[in-house]
């Protein structure tokens, strides 16, 4: 952490370097040769694989801000850290790219970023932009877009069949505040909803995939039971889980998830398809006196509908 | 809790629980015990008189609004049994307008807005209040302009004359509660920015707030970052360029598992010479009264919340302009 203070001040710095410094060649240092950036939208082998998605998104918003909400962290300096970064990002349409020409709207959309970092390096990664918001605020909706970017060839999204090993082997450390958010995810993925309203706090405020947000325990049970009867009999795995109690900081958690089954319920993906679908999901938490007090889920609707239409071939 | 009933565990639990009784569970008659006989109210639409007047106001809420929400987001509090408690209490309150009153025959639109209620409490009942509800970000979500409002009540009633007339603090009464709150560093700390704000150095924004700010403002309004921030509270000070600016109270905490947070009770008190979030200066003699939450993290201040209510502010401008039809 030569330059840095401590691992948050290295990922918000290199962070903003890369993107509003217009250090995107610094990524050869940055980042791995051979990292494996698992991100929902496809998966990315290699550094110049990363600067050219990068340079891809500057050129479209080139105004782009990566607002860091949070750090939510594990490791050592020895073993390696694991980051999850939560962050605002806001950038106005002005240029060419994957969204098409130029529409000159503000787009803004939440990201969660899980790095491993070694010796000022990233090796390692799991990214999910909340792609859905990005499309709908651009004026699409999700199923079309997604529908429309498989028909100009676009990227097939990451599904655990392309996976690679990473030099991250780590599942976050054992602090009770990450047990405590893995336990409320998987009771709601057992579909023991009830939980939310015995561990949330009254005045919960929530983000979901979609740039959706909302107040209280109902909304909470609503989004989740969504997603959840859109694909009953998949199979709910916490692949990464952090608990931090920092002083002058909220207690608070980060786990990676995934849902792995068929489209098989209706719902927020239309009637059953039968599709084979991955979804790969983020949460953070913030934890109150009476409960979770703040939620942050992101899953990438757009990848879900690509797997949907990739299955019954659908097209616009 | 010293005085207090002993189903309460300490301070926040009782507001919470409370307020709950009162507004969701339709407890209004416990008002009579929660709520001192003689208790002074400050809205900045004006100063009401003991728990009575508490009672009809929640009570004609209600029959406007019957599913009125109350969620309590935070309390921030100084005190103790002995000498009283002041409770700061942020909270997002939501409701349907399914039934007649301060916003005519229903619509069926919905509103969510904050509010903040600073509170005195002391044996298990709440003396002293002040209470400033969103009021712009009601009115816009009602289907209203502040201004055009705040025209509406002075009509409803009765005009400019018998109006009522919103809180100044020549009409203010002493109550029972005299705290200025406690010397923890994080209110000074939140009471040293809003005063360099208003001393109209606003280069403290880019200081002290953590680059990915996210602050909600009066009307319901939202925004990331320091540009909001900092155009919002110039487009206020602008407004009232001359104002004298007071703070009341302020509350700083630093409790374990929860961000370092303050809560400060200020004011302006002067004349709307400028412009900014008020059309053009009409010389009107306005006190706005304002109350500030913030939360620290890591990099500054990342959480603000600050409310003022347009309306009353509004009103005391046309009442001076006589622009009231």
């Amino acid at each position: 952490m030569s330059r840095f203070a401590n691992l948050p001040d290295y990922i918000q710095g290199v962070t903003f370097e890369i993107w509003e410094g217009r250090q995107i060649a610094s990524l050869h240092r940055s980042y791995g040769t051979d990292m494996v950036m698992r991100s929902t939208a496809g998966l990315i082998l290699g550094t110049a694989g990363v600067i050219n998605d990068t340079l891809g998104s500057q050129a479209a918003f080139p105004d782009r801000v990566i607002l860091g909400d949070d750090v939510i962290w594990s490791g050592t300096e020895a073993d390696g850290y694991l980051s999850s970064h939560r962050s605002m990002i806001i950038g106005t349409h002005t240029g060419h790219g994957v969204f098409g020409p130029p529409t000159g709207k503000v787009v803004a959309t939440r990201c969660i970023a899980d790095c491993f970092v070694q010796g000022d390096v990233i090796t390692d990664e799991w990214l999910c932009y909340d792609f859905s918001s990005m499309v709908q605020q651009l004026g699409h909706s999700p199923r079309d877009w997604a529908a429309a970017d498989l028909e100009r060839g676009g990227h097939r999204p990451f599904t655990p069949d392309q996976d690679r090993p990473g030099p991250y082997t780590g599942t976050g450390n054992d602090h009770p505040l990450g047990d405590r958010l893995a336990d409320i995810l998987t009771r709601i993925m057992a579909k023991d909803i009830a939980v939310i309203g015995q561990t949330y706090d009254r005045a919960v405020n929530i983000y979901h995939a979609g740039g959706v947000t909302g107040w209280g325990v109902p909304f909470a049970e609503a989004q989740w039971m969504q997603l959840r009867t859109a694909f009953p009999d998949a199979t709910f795995t916490v692949h990464h889980r952090i608990g931090r109690a920092d002083k002058g900081e909220p207690d608070r958690a980060a786990v990676r998830w995934s849902l792995d089954g068929t489209h098989t319920g209706h719902g927020l993906f239309g009637p059953p398809t039968g599709a084979p679908v991955h979804i790969m999901g983020f949460t953070h938490a913030e934890f109150g006196p009476w409960g979770l007090r703040r939620e942050w889920s992101l899953w990438d609707e757009v990848a879900i509908w690509k797997q949907i239409l990739l299955h019954t071939k659908d097209t616009i | 809790m010293k005085g207090f009933s002993n189903q309460f565990k300490d301070l926040p639990d009782y507001i919470l629980k409370i307020t709950k009784e009162i507004w969701e569970d339709r407890g209004l008659a416990t008002l009579h015990h929660y709520y001192g006989k003689d208790i002074p109210m400050r809205f900045p639409s004006g100063l009401v008189r003991g728990n009575a007047g508490v009672i009809d106001g929640t009570l004609a809420t209600l029959a406007e609004f019957p599913d009125r929400q109350l969620l309590g987001e935070d309390v921030i509090w100084s005190g103790t049994p002995e000498d009283g408690f002041l409770s700061s209490h942020r909270l997002v309150t939501s409701g349907t307008h399914t039934g007649f009153g301060a916003f005519g025959a229903p619509t069926g639109r919905r509103f969510t807005i904050r509010a903040i209620a600073d509170c005195a409490a002391k044996n298990d009942v709440i003396d002293d209040e002040w209470l400033i509800r969103d009021v712009g970000g009601i009115t816009r979500q009602m289907g209203w302009e502040p201004s055009d409002y705040a025209r509406h009540q002075i009509a409803e009633e009765g005009g400019p004359e018998t109006c009522v007339r919103p809180f100044h603090p020549r009409d203010d009464v002493q109550g029972p509660y005299r705290g200025q709150g406690n010397d923890n560093e994080w209110g000074e700390r939140l009471a040293n920015i809003l005063t360099r704000i208003m001393d109209k150095d606003f280069t403290v924004i880019r200081e002290h707030y953590d680059r990915a700010v996210r602050t909600e403002h009066w009307g319901a309004r939202g925004d990331w970052s320091w540009d909001f921030a900092e155009t919002d509270w110039m487009r206020l000070r602008s407004s009232f360029p001359t104002a004298t600016f007071a703070i009341h109270h302020q509350i700083g905490r630093n409790d374990p598992g929860t961000p370092n947070r303050a809560a400060v009770r200020w004011s302006l008190t002067g004349k709307h010479s400028g412009p900014g979030h008020f059309g053009k200066p009409s010389g009107a003699e306005v006190h706005v009264m304002g109350i500030t939450h913030a939360e620290w993290g890591e990099w500054g201040l990342r959480r603000e919340f600050t409310l003022i209510d347009e309306v009353a502010i509004w009103k005391q401008i046309h009442l001076h302009t006589g622009g009231v039809a």
